[in-house]
């Protein structure tokens, strides 16, 4: 086999690596508020994650083009020099998202797989081999917009759900119908998560074929054989990762009520999905964190606990850069050592996945160390245990004050 | 190097998703508002997850389903006036699944 064939065979591995960790990490992003709110027994939610992120794999496939054919300016890389670092970038991504795992750290798998790309790609080729318009206009500020958009959506929708349920004469709400409505909206989020995350790997494979020669450059759509293997990988590592669910709902989403998790969840979907349309390379985890945080303040007499919420925020903030780094590093063992990089390249990323795989094995998964920033973003809302009342109920309070005043005259 | 952004694209995202959300909750709202005021009070049963969390107990689900009960009990409204009030609210739940299907279809159709 020649070394070239190699490489695209080892890249092609490592993202579907990548894809099932992917999978792994955010299958609490869509199921843990329906888990939480008991409209989904976690087993039955795991397997519906798994089946609807296999379907939305298969809707879209602009994401894919924009990784593939808009962030690198692949005319302008010698196609010997460039598969190798796709490989060190692959790595970056694969290093930087198991750390932050295993560290309990706020990240996006996303944003790790862009920063080890980009950052590979400016040590081996140089700064002009990456086109910052697209990199800017398809990457940075839909990380940066598209949480708030799903927070104000959010924010508004759970006004709307709440506005649109309550009752002033103290019969019940039917509120807990949210729970059912839950399940289709969870559903949602799941069919978006594959929409938009399956596709960034199938973005890497399809770019990797291009370079390689195997795919023509006019024709950047993913081959159907690369979306199928996403798809399947991305659907396993779903399936694979949801027993961990359970273990963090403890930590934020205990609070969040049926009409609010509602809420988020049509937020979020709502956005991955309209962005992703427009291929959008979005991170899931901070659409559905802006989304719950959103939501929270949707509720009467909720505040934000700033600490929390900047904490998300910084991690989301180091994600790109120090994906980067990594990857960066990894690029420069390759053009220093050459074939040699490569290998040490690859012995580095085996030893790196074995020994967080093993770590994680021997400490016991807390809330602190398993995933979700999602859950996390629920405790980033302080919301009262008695709102102040609305509009409608102060003038109902002041209408039966006077009543009483004038009865006891 | 260009730094053309398109911004029409962000907005068309947050008009586009702003609208899908609001048409789904807002019609979901409006079922269960119908469903209640049909006297079909919806009550979830007691869910728990031995290491997570309680998620509803058994006297909090109790507790709600005598309450809904006690509601369509006390209902001012006649019988065709329910009857009609829940075929609104599984107009509404179907306007929402519309609502979703739809956008499902125009990703489809337009890539």
């Amino acid at each position: 086999m020649e070394t070239a064939t190699l490489i695209v065979v080892m890249i092609i591995v490592l993202a579907l690596f990548f894809d099932f960790t992917n999978g792994f990490h955010d299958t609490a992003n869509a199921m843990a508020t329906p888990i939480a709110t008991g409209a989904l027994k976690p087993k039955v939610a795991v397997l519906l994650a798994a089946i609807l992120n296999l379907v939305g794999a298969f809707l879209s496939t602009e994401v894919a083009k924009t990784i593939s054919s808009g962030i690198i300016r692949e005319d302008q890389i010698d196609p010997n020099a460039f598969l190798p670092l796709i490989f060190a970038g692959l790595i970056g991504a694969i290093t930087w998202n198991m750390f932050t795992w295993l560290l309990g750290l706020p990240s996006s798998s996303s944003h790790a797989l862009f920063g080890g790309l980009i950052g590979a790609t400016i040590v081996g080729a140089g700064w002009m081999a990456i086109d910052y318009g697209v990199v800017l206009s398809k990457v940075i500020l839909p990380a940066i917009l598209a949480p708030l958009t799903a927070g104000i959506i959010a924010f508004l929708a759970t006004r709307l759900a709440y506005a649109m349920t309550r009752r002033y004469d103290a019969k019940p709400d039917g509120r807990d119908g949210f729970r059912w409505g839950q399940i289709f909206t969870s559903s949602l989020v799941a069919l978006a998560h594959g929409t938009n995350d399956a596709q960034k790997t199938m973005g890497v494979i399809t770019l990797t074929l291009i370079i390689a020669g195997w795919q023509s450059s006019a024709d950047a759509d993913p081959q159907t054989w690369v979306i199928l293997a996403c798809a399947i990988t991305i659907a396993l590592g779903t399936y694979m990762g949801g027993w961990r669910i359970i273990r963090t709902l403890g930590k934020g989403l205990t609070d969040v009520k049926p009409a609010q998790g509602f809420s988020a969840e049509s937020s979020t979907a709502a956005t991955i999905l309209a962005s992703s349309a427009l291929g959008f390379a979005l991170s899931t985890t901070q659409v559905a964190s802006g989304s719950v945080i959103g939501s929270g303040l949707g509720r009467r007499g909720s505040s934000v606990r700033w600490r929390t919420a900047g904490r998300i925020m910084i991690g989301w903030l180091f994600t790109l850069p120090a994906a980067g780094a990594v990857g960066g590093i990894m690029a420069l063992v390759v053009a220093w050592l050459g074939g040699w990089g490569i290998v040490i390249d690859a012995i580095f990323a085996v030893v790196v996945i074995l020994t967080i795989f093993l770590l994680s094995r021997r400490n016991a998964v807390t809330a602190a160390n398993a995933m979700s920033e999602v859950a996390e973003s629920g405790t980033a809302v302080k919301v009262t245990r008695n709102p102040p009342p609305t509009r409608r109920q102060r003038a109902a309070l002041r209408a039966e004050a006077r009543r009483e005043k004038e009865a006891s005259k | 190097m260009s730094l053309s952004i398109d911004w029409f694209a962000f907005i068309q995202v947050f008009l586009a998703a702003l609208l899908a959300a609001v048409l789904v909750v807002g019609f979901y709202s409006l079922g269960l508002r119908l469903l209640v005021r049909a006297g079909r009070v919806p009550v979830v049963g007691p869910a728990e997850f031995t290491d997570a969390i309680t998620v509803i107990t058994v006297k909090d689900a109790q507790r709600a389903a005598k309450a809904a009960a006690k509601a369509a009990r006390k209902s001012p409204l006649t019988a065709g006036q329910r009857q009609v009030a829940a075929v609104g609210a599984y107009l509404s739940f179907g306007m929402a699944a519309l609502a979703v299907l739809g956008g499902l279809l125009l990703i489809i159709f337009n890539h």
